[in-house]
């Protein structure tokens, strides 16, 4: 710890020194939204003066820029607000907020053409920041507009399964993603089985996902982050919102607590299919539902100091009568204290709790079982923004994470000695700096270092396998130390402006991964266990280079881009032929380790604003792995492999009241194992494998619609109505395959197909007031 | 209104429709299948031998004819078994006792198959235990049967249980190993979902004590066979007993069988 504390000592001084040469001032502050009070991510500063120069308002809403004594104009914009001006005099250093309004009509928004091409000269590449407004209006299941669902109409980022919300991004694993909702891991982010996400958008303000070529300050995970950012709460006036759905509702509240100062946010959701299960005489005492609760508060000490405190907690709950039940849920939590030490650093300190667990019960008679699992994290994260000049912006930091993990183990009621459960614990260290350099109008870089560690931490006894068979065993005791694995993780990203249209990009980043989910199949499930580093299971680790032109068209109304990318992966895990999962004393010897890589092209095509507006997004990739012990040690596709997506997006705001969209989506089938044959063992049919994953399940395609009727407002009262359809045409597209003998022919075996859902049509009212 | 709202419901949440498809699946070369058995009870035994055949073909598997099949124990006893019918063997003398180790030895177009396996001995089957279970939203009480047994103090004890419903056999594979509660009384049900038991029926349960690589065997043939939401585990060919790279196994197990009627 002392080492760490010198070292970013050093790394301040070096930088504020660097930094200092002649007169000059800086300029601070927050960006908000007028009305709301919420800081407004990623709106722009610029210095209409010197054109090039500028800076972003970070996730706090905070800007600074470092300029030469004069007298400048400064401009102040965020897409859907209007743009404000004002020229101000640099003498001193000036704390300067910004207040912007939102345009109540589109023909009413003004948008600062400078920074209308913005994607073109960020150096971040396979970055998508979701405006939650545009998610509102893109069809989904059930009506539930949904921030998981709407991300896998992206390129690079595939849905995992018929009306799921888990997702596969750039060929990695579902579990490969780093979800984080403020700043806390989210370790399952799917309700009832996937077709909700746990992401209430009502409660949520921004959702950035970066598809593995993140900056150093994001580490942990080998695919890709999912940042979503949660509403800080109306700080100027008391707002009530909610929905009326079929199958779930929603309602939140926000609203100061003093003006200005502080305020709350409350959002909660529950679905109610149950209510009707409960008034029929066949399901009494069944049950299915979720709901899930976010709730923040912030408090501004004065003009440096901000406290921000939330939450999350969800829960499923499925069963049937008293003799099976599930429910699984996350709780987070997020303590945050923003704290300007001077115009030019930022400091934020986060204390983040999170958990995830399931409790699987079965009981008949006086018998009865259950498995559970549970993961919980204590977590420290201190992060320092430097901006030192208009070239130069830093971040450095370090994160420290105490894990718990108690995996899955299968108990019995008359079960009270040798197999209860022991939790495992793990250490998670990392320290990064990242740099932002602008070397010259044309091209910027960004690059940085993290270094991150895990320390397996004692109390238990980990026994080392090869291939299945024990051949060792460490006891640890409480208190000791086990191994530690480290890895230093260089990132790099650069952007080159060709022209004033175009622009390429290329990167490189290293991933590691400390923490594995263990899931036999392709779909989220509730009892999928997360589980720690050990002496058998290594990081995880992905080296990741990409490339990639970009090009506006059209006065800046279309964006296109197109990005290539080559993936390697070490030490990735998979479960080993007749693995049992459930009641085997030690999961690990379950386990083989091996080797990945993914490859892939990303076309991305937008129309930005106007009447219509949309995208059109096609995918090409390939995802392999190579296991000593699976597939005979040769390559095979991963079970995520699918080789071509396409989505297209379509919104048209007819007038004022109507708005209507579409959305259509075309992918190959996903690999998976069929039978190459047949025999007959013990009088039943038995299937015969040849190969891995070495076939595919049939294409698939849906259209969904949907349609927006914004009620006349009254007073303060808005109101709409959603319209919905999904799957329109009624495919019936293949979830699952399965082959069994054909029951009126004893004579031969079938396919079939189960399709989940035809058309599922849905209504929603939302009201704000 | 209300019955509208649910059914309403239940057509989204539940409505998965079925369909038998054309799938184009890959032809394999017929690979060779071996099925023995010896056990406790009183002979004959016998060993069957047939191939695969592709996924669209009829369910006739060729049998494997003129082979040469021989069954020996770990006291030097080996018996040359007979071929009775077409691909099928059958002893003549051999009688299976508990805590033998015997070797099944194939000889068939050159090739030679071995498998060893040892009979493990028997753990006393006690009788069957009835309940009600509530399970899933058939309108019939439905029952679950728990097989009373108590597992052995000593880890590794594996069994498989076979349902009879009237004289019709529950083709689901059910197979217990002691990796939870070694050295306690049984108390999992089986857990059979397209075999109803209804008030009324009369069940017979067969206990096999069965040795730890038939466990894997049938363990992996269960895991195949049920296919989960988006699909399940992966299928694979079970890992079996036998040498050479063919499927099947060879078993050496005893047999205990309870019976009762449903009340």
């Amino acid at each position: 710890m002392e080492k760490i504390k010198t070292l970013l000592v050093i790394l301040l001084l070096g930088m504020v020194t660097a930094a200092n040469a002649q007169q000059k001032f800086t300029i601070s502050g927050h960006v908000r939204d007028k009305a709301s009070g919420e800081e407004l991510i990623g709106a722009s500063i610029l210095v209409k003066e010197l054109p090039g120069t500028g800076a972003s308002a970070n996730e706090y809403g905070f800007y600074s820029i470092t300029l030469p004594a004069g007298t400048y104009t400064f401009s102040s914009s965020y897409v859907g607000y209007a743009e404000i001006i004002q020229t101000i005099k640099l003498d001193k250093n000036q704390s300067i907020d910004w207040k912007l309004e939102f345009g109540t009509t589109l023909d009413e928004v003004t948008v600062s053409a400078t920074k209308e091409d913005d994607n073109l000269s960020r150096t971040t590449m396979g970055t998508e920041k979701l405006d939650i407004k545009e998610i509102s209006k893109v069809p989904v299941l059930f009506g539930e507009k949904d921030v998981l669902k709407t991300l896998q109409l992206l390129p690079g980022i595939k849905s995992a399964g018929e009306g799921n919300s888990g997702f596969f991004v750039r060929g990695g694993a579902a579990d490969q993603n780093l979800i984080l909702l403020d700043e806390a891991p989210v370790y399952n982010a799917s309700h009832l089985l996937g077709f909700f996400s746990t992401f209430n958008s009502d409660a949520i303000k921004d959702a950035t996902i970066i598809k593995g070529n993140s900056p150093a300050q994001y580490g942990g995970r080998l695919a890709s982050v999912l940042d979503v950012k949660m509403k800080d709460g109306n700080d100027q006036n008391y707002n009530v919102s909610g929905g009326i759905g079929l199958i779930s509702s929603r309602l939140s509240v926000e609203g100061p607590i003093q003006k200005e100062k502080s305020s709350f946010l409350i959002s909660g959701r529950r679905t109610y299919a149950d209510v009707f299960l409960q008034a029929s005489e066949d399901f009494k005492g069944n049950s299915l539902y979720f709901y899930d609760l976010n709730a923040k508060a912030n408090y501004r000490l004065d003009d440096k100091n901000r406290i921000f405190l939330s939450g999350y907690f969800g829960r499923d709950k499925l069963g049937f009568g008293d003799n099976f039940g599930i429910d699984w849920g996350n709780q987070t939590a997020t303590l945050r204290w923003n704290h300007i030490l001077n115009p030019k650093l930022f400091s934020n300190t986060s204390f983040i709790y999170s958990k995830y667990n399931y409790d699987l019960k079965v009981s008949s008679g006086g018998s009865a079982f259950n498995i559970d699992s549970e993961i919980k994290d204590w977590n420290l994260k201190q992060e320092f923004q430097l901006f030192s000049n208009t070239r130069n912006s830093w971040r450095f930091g370090f994160n420290s994470i105490h894990h718990t993990i108690t995996p899955s183990r299968f108990e019995t009621s008359n079960n009270d000695d040798n197999t209860s459960q022991i939790s495992r614990y793990g250490w998670e260290n990392a320290l990064f700096v990242n740099n932002t350099y602008t070397a010259s109008p044309k091209l910027s870089i960004d690059y940085g270092l993290r270094l991150s560690a895990y320390t397996i931490l004692g109390g238990d006894t980990y026994n080392i396998y090869d291939r299945g068979i024990k051949t060792d065993s460490v006891v640890l005791a409480k208190g000791d130390f086990g191994k530690t694995y480290a890895y230093l993780e260089p990132r790099l990203s650069a952007s080159y402006r060709i022209n004033p249209q175009s622009s390429i990009k290329g990167g490189y980043a290293r991933n590691t991964q400390n923490l594995h989910l263990l899931s036999n199949s392709t779909s989220a499930n509730p009892t999928d266990q997360w589980i720690g580093n050990s002496y058998n299971i290594k990081p995880e680790v992905s080296d990741q280079f990409s490339l990639g032109y970009f090009r506006n068209f059209g006065n800046n109304k279309f964006e296109f881009s197109v990005e290539a990318y080559y993936k390697s992966m070490q030490n990735q895990v998979d479960y080993k032929d007749a693995a049992d999962i459930n009641t085997s004393p030690d999961v690990e010897s379950e386990l083989l380790y091996g080797i990945g890589r993914a490859y892939g092209l990303e076309l991305f095509l937008k129309k930005k604003v106007g009447k219509f507006s949309g995208w059109l997004s096609y995918t090409f990739s390939r995802t392999e792995r190579q296991i000593e012990g699976i597939n005979n040690g040769d390559w095979y596709a991963a079970k995520q492999d699918r080789t071509h997506d396409v989505s297209l997006v379509g919104i048209y705001q007819a007038n004022p009241r109507w708005s209507f969209s579409a959305a259509f989506v075309y992918n190959t089938g996903n690999a998976v194992t069929f039978p190459s044959g047949k025999y007959n063992v013990d009088g039943n049919t038995t299937y015969y494998y040849t190969e891995r994953n070495g076939y595919r399940m049939p294409a698939y395609h849906r259209l969904d619609l949907s349609a927006t009727y914004e009620r006349q407002r009254k007073g303060r009262f808005q109101s709409s109505w959603n319209f919905g359809l999904y799957n329109a045409y009624g495919r019936e597209n293949a979830y699952t395959i399965t082959f069994e003998d054909d029951p009126d022919d004893a004579s031969r075996t079938r396919a079939l197909r189960t399709a989940l859902f035809k058309w599922v049509p849905s209504v929603t009212y939302n009201f704000k007031f | 209104m209300r019955n509208v709202a649910l059914f309403f419901i239940f057509m989204v949440l539940f409505s998965a429709c079925e369909q038998e498809i054309e799938i184009d699946l890959n032809s394999a070369d017929p690979q060779i299948v071996i099925e023995g058995e010896i056990t406790n009870q009183k002979g004959p035994y016998t060993v069957r031998i047939s191939k695969t055949v592709n996924f669209s073909a009829s369910n006739q598997y060729p049998p494997v004819t003129a082979a040469v099949v021989t069954l020996s124990d770990d006291l030097g006893f080996s018996e040359k078994l007979a071929e009775t019918a077409p691909g099928v063997y059958t002893t003549a003398n051999l009688q299976g006792q508990e805590g033998r180790t015997y070797t099944l030895k194939v000889e068939s177009a050159g090739k030679t198959y071995t498998a060893i396996c040892k009979m493990p001995n028997r753990v006393e089957f006690k009788g069957i235990k009835a309940e009600e279970i509530a399970f899933g939203f058939s309108t019939d009480t439905l029952y679950s049967a728990t097989p009373l047994f108590d597992d052995p103090i000593a880890s590794g004890n594996n069994y498989r249980f076979i349902q009879y419903r009237n004289g019709e056999r529950d083709k689901s594979i059910t197979v217990f190993n002691d990796n939870v509660n070694n050295g306690k009384a049984n108390e999992r049900p089986i857990l059979s979902q397209e075999f109803e038991i209804k008030r009324g029926d009369t069940l017979v349960i067969e206990m096999r004590c069965i040795d730890k690589p038939i466990y894997d065997y049938f363990f992996t043939l269960s895991q195949s066979a049920g296919q989960g939401p988006g699909g399940g585990t992966t299928p694979a060919n079970p890992p079996n007993n036998i040498t050479g790279n063919v499927l099947g196994y060879f078993s050496a197990h005893t047999i205990q069988r309870q019976t009762i009627v449903v009340r």
